[in-house]
């Protein structure tokens, strides 16, 4: 599983690469920032865009691949939650994950909240990712068929949310937790990689 | 001689606990019991109804097959396919496949399954599956998350019921494309598929 999904990783970092990669539905200054990104730790940039602007931006299938493969100089862990604000256990873990959010950010680790909410409710995600105080980079995955996207994250999972994905330096998937995490879990899984030598 | 496979016992017992340890680390405690592969029959088993009455896969099973649906009454998912999974079970009772459901959340008792049946005008059969024993049986995640059996109780199809919670994007009807296609007697074409949705609530 994990060889093949570093092969994943490396066929469609050559894949972009050849093809200078589009960015779904961005602004036009997409890109502009490419060459002078921010030191670690720091937000998730995509295309020059700070993804802990308030503003929620939504990605599609291939924003999701180029999210995955990080900026090959972004060599932090990533943690990937995957939520919406109609799922019970999603809304019931999400103080814990602002929590370590909160104790991880300095110590080098990098968060994406992904939301699965519909379009037409983001501004619901948005107002509960206020009263969470949440302050990790967030995107609403915006596809027609949730089925590629899903695959694209894990063959082994079905879309049951909250699901979490913790990366290694290299990008590797090295845990993941289907349902409502346990943080203690999720905690030492994460000292592991953020104490791992760059 | 001795000495060397000593030696070499040493090394291969490092490779091993080295091998675990890679194995170990991309796995967690959620991974959940594997679904049966598709064309592995599924063995009858007994489940009480909403009212408390015991039925069996089998005698719920209709002539030329059966759906089961794992459900939710609080998940907005699963609410969002109630009236295309009433409409199945009409459209398919008629072809002899019955449309079973099972209410695997330890969250959502049966006097609520039996309430939101009603609310919801769901008349196909609701079986509480109390202790998701059945939920772990067929390996089931989330709602709703559907199982086609046929008549010899065999699984042709798992997974979700089409691509999108609203009705206005579904571009792939996988559920219903997988029925059609056992009524015709012919192989299933795709025989699952991914979708969000909640997460059943298991006994911890």
């Amino acid at each position: 599983m994990r060889f093949r999904l570093a092969i994943l990783f490396v066929g469609l970092a050559f894949a972009l690469e050849g093809a200078g990669i589009a960015a779904p539905s961005q602004t036009p200054s997409a890109g502009a920032a490419a060459t002078n990104r921010k030191p670690q730790p720091g937000p998730f940039v995509l295309d020059g865009l700070n993804l802990t602007d308030p503003e929620i931006r939504e990605i599609d299938l291939d924003g999701l691949k180029k999210l995955l493969l990080r900026d090959p100089k972004d060599t932090r862990p990533l943690l990937v939650n995957f939520w919406a604000t109609w799922c019970d256990g999603c809304r019931e873990e999400f103080p814990d994950l602002v929590k370590i959010d909160n104790d991880y950010r300095a110590k080098g680790l990098n968060f994406l909240s992904i939301t699965l909410d519909e379009v037409s409710d983001k501004s619901r995600a948005a107002d509960f990712l206020k009263e969470m105080k949440a302050t990790m980079s967030v995107v609403l995955l915006n596809v027609n068929d949730p089925e590629p996207a899903i695959h694209a994250v894990d063959e082994k999972w079905d879309g049951a949310l909250p699901a979490t994905f913790l990366y290694d330096r290299e990008g590797k998937l090295v845990f993941k937790y289907f349902g409502k995490m346990k943080p203690a879990e999720l905690r030492a899984a994460i000292d592991k990689e953020v104490g791992s030598k760059q | 001689m001795k000495k060397q496979y000593a030696v070499y016992l040493v090394l291969a017992s490092f490779v091993i606990i080295a091998l675990a340890a890679v194995a170990g680390s991309g796995r967690n405690t959620s991974d959940l019991p594997s679904p049966p592969a598709i064309g592995t029959t599924i063995d009858d088993f007994k489940l009480p109804d909403a009212d408390g009455a015991e039925h069996s896969l089998k005698s719920l099973t209709g002539k030329n097959g059966a759906v089961i649906i794992f459900v939710a009454t609080k998940c907005p998912v699963s609410n969002a396919y109630n009236d295309r999974m009433e409409k199945l079970a009409q459209d398919y009772k008629a072809r002899g496949i019955n449309v079973i459901g099972i209410n695997s959340n330890n969250t959502e008792p049966a006097a609520e399954v039996k309430s939101h049946a009603g609310e919801k005008h769901l008349t196909f059969t609701i079986l509480k599956d109390d202790g998701n024993k059945i939920a772990d049986r067929l390996g089931a995640t989330r709602t709703p998350e559907a199982y086609v059996l046929d008549a010899g109780g065999k699984l042709v199809y798992h997974g979700r019921i089409d691509n999108s919670q609203n009705t206005a994007n579904i571009t792939s009807n996988d559920l219903r494309e997988a029925l059609d296609e056992l009524l015709g007697g012919k192989p299933v074409t795709k025989t699952g598929g991914a979708a969000f949705g909640c997460t059943i609530k298991r006994v911890s």
